[in-house]
């Protein structure tokens, strides 16, 4: 009887040392787990997760560039777009963009296109379809009425954004010498933004271009 | 099977020739960022992932699959552009890897440089795991695209990442920082000899794969074979000519082996169409194997 009690507690203690052991294994793992998380993150500083598009206000892909949810999974990084760009506008991006690393942007602050319509006919996937530069719908160009010297000041009669428009008094009209975009012709090209001489304390102009059509749903 | 003539006068060095084309397509990678960029001259342009020569497109096969895997839509161009690619690969097997790849190129520079320094004639062969690790590589990287939801071999892929750094650096002035990748294969390659192209190249496994019924194929004479083994010493891939493993899907026909025959035992074929594969069965390679063993001691001071 006195035996088979302390086999029991036997037992126990060894069964405790088991749990103790593999809670000790399960720790480690997870603490792994965290340092692989952090590490990535870290890498993966530029995006937040390295899963999220990288393509925001002013920084956009190339014309015709299908939705950015099929992005990623369509484009083969053969970096033709890039190669054929003649204003250099078209950079790609690298591993710090997590899945979307070597895929094509435009931030036109910098360079914006200039609609030549080059790089949707060297795509070789199709990520970026063939269209014409009417039907090209890269975003809409939005003016911030707060910044715009003519909207918010009433002597200022600058208008460079209706000057460089490509799509004059189709995309961008004046209305009483203030300009006003038009969502049906604005190709979100960019030239407004690049011309616009007002820079926000953010960094973006008083004329951005907000990818909206970047974001559309994808019928898989 | 149709033999060429064994007393053939003159013989070609099949590695003078392959460097000749893996320099050559160094040099387009090389050239075509610069002609793109400083004469808009844009009818040559891209890389091994992807490249145009005017109307004529490549595209190479395992990103279209990934792209087309991912995406779940199929496009014209892009599977015509696989087309040539596969079809080389169906007809020659892996030559892509051995004649072509900046990979290859690099590996081969490297390896003629250590041969100058030291005496050996061939780098010592390890075989740290067994050959078809490639096909898991191959496998898992499917795998794992399909799990993330982006092709990933598309922008980890050593030959396209040469291209790529190559016009990172002529466009832009600055390299991407997966270009740590290329020099991590290349430490491998000093480590092991084509550590990467061995055991961990999913582009290789693919084109090992299209080319199993390749009609290219380094064939071995077994009456002038005397098995000294240094054919199986000069192997990029650590294959044995000596026991018919230039015939399985590794075998790259880089024609390495040939140029190292002092017999001239092995031979570049060109089988038939109708003509059935002369892969010998297995017990014939396991029997051939063991009389090897028994004669590498006398035979190897050759």
């Amino acid at each position: 009887m006195k035996k088979s009690i302390q086999e029991e507690t036997g037992q126990t203690d060894r069964l405790a040392k088991g749990s103790t052991s593999r809670r000790r294994l399960l720790k480690g793992l997870f603490a792994a787990l965290l340092a692989g998380d952090t590490m990535v993150n870290s890498l993966f500083c530029h995006a937040e997760n390295g899963l999220s598009s990288p393509v925001r206000t002013n920084i956009l892909r190339p014309p015709g560039a299908v939705p950015e949810e099929i992005f990623p999974a369509k484009c083969i990084r053969c970096g033709r777009c890039v190669e054929v760009c003649p204003y250099e506008a078209i950079v790609p991006r690298d591993i710090r963009n997590g899945i979307y690393a070597g895929t094509p942007l435009i931030d036109v602050t910098k360079i914006p296109c200039y609609l030549c319509m080059k790089c949707v006919e060297v795509c070789p996937t199709g990520t970026l379809s063939r269209i014409s530069q009417t039907e090209t719908r890269m975003g809409l160009a939005v003016i911030d009425k707060h910044s715009c010297v003519t909207w918010n000041q009433e002597l200022a009669l600058c208008r460079t954004c209706y000057n460089v428009c490509p799509f004059k008094e189709k995309a961008i009209k004046l209305d009483q010498l203030r300009p006003v975009v038009i969502e049906e012709y604005c190709t979100g090209c960019g030239l407004c933004t690049h011309g616009c001489p007002i820079t926000r304390k953010d960094g973006n102009k008083a004329i951005n271009i907000e990818p909206i059509y970047a974001f559309k749903p994808v019928k898989w | 099977m149709t033999i060429m003539p064994s007393n053939s006068p003159v013989k070609t060095h099949y590695n003078h020739l392959r460097l000749l084309c893996l320099s050559l397509a160094f040099c387009l990678l090389l050239i075509v960022p610069f002609l793109n960029k400083y004469l808009h001259f844009s009818f040559i342009q891209g890389w091994f992932q992807s490249l145009s020569i005017g109307h004529l497109w490549f595209v190479s096969p395992l990103e279209g699959i990934e792209s087309i895997l991912t995406s779940k839509k199929l496009y014209g161009p892009l599977l015509i552009g696989m087309l040539g690619p596969v079809l080389l690969a169906s007809l020659l097997g892996r030559v892509f890897c051995s004649w072509i790849c900046p990979i290859s190129f690099l590996s081969e520079i490297t390896d003629r440089c250590i041969r100058l320094f030291s005496r050996k004639r061939y780098r010592k062969q390890h075989s740290p795991m067994p050959k078809s690790m490639l096909w898991f590589a191959l496998l898992g990287e499917i795998v794992l695209t399909l799990i993330i939801g982006a092709p990933i071999f598309v922008f980890l892929s050593p030959p396209g990442l040469v291209g790529r750094e190559i016009m990172m650096a002529t466009l832009f002035h600055t390299l991407a920082l997966e270009g740590m990748i290329i020099v991590a294969v290349f430490l491998l390659h000093l480590a092991s000899r084509r550590f990467f192209c061995r055991y961990l190249c999913p582009l290789g496994a693919l084109l090992g794969i299209i080319g199993i019924k390749r009609r290219l194929l380094v064939v071995k004479d077994a009456e002038t074979c005397i098995q000294c083994g240094l054919c199986q010493r000069a192997c990029p891939l650590g294959l044995d000519p000596a026991i018919n493993e230039t015939l399985s899907p590794y075998c790259w026909n880089c024609g390495e082996c040939i140029d190292s025959c002092k017999v001239k035992a092995l031979r570049f074929t060109w089988k038939g169409p109708c003509q059935s594969a002369p892969i010998s069965g297995l017990q014939d390679i396991t029997h051939q194997s063991q009389k090897m063993h028994l004669g590498t001691g006398e035979k190897a001071q050759l």
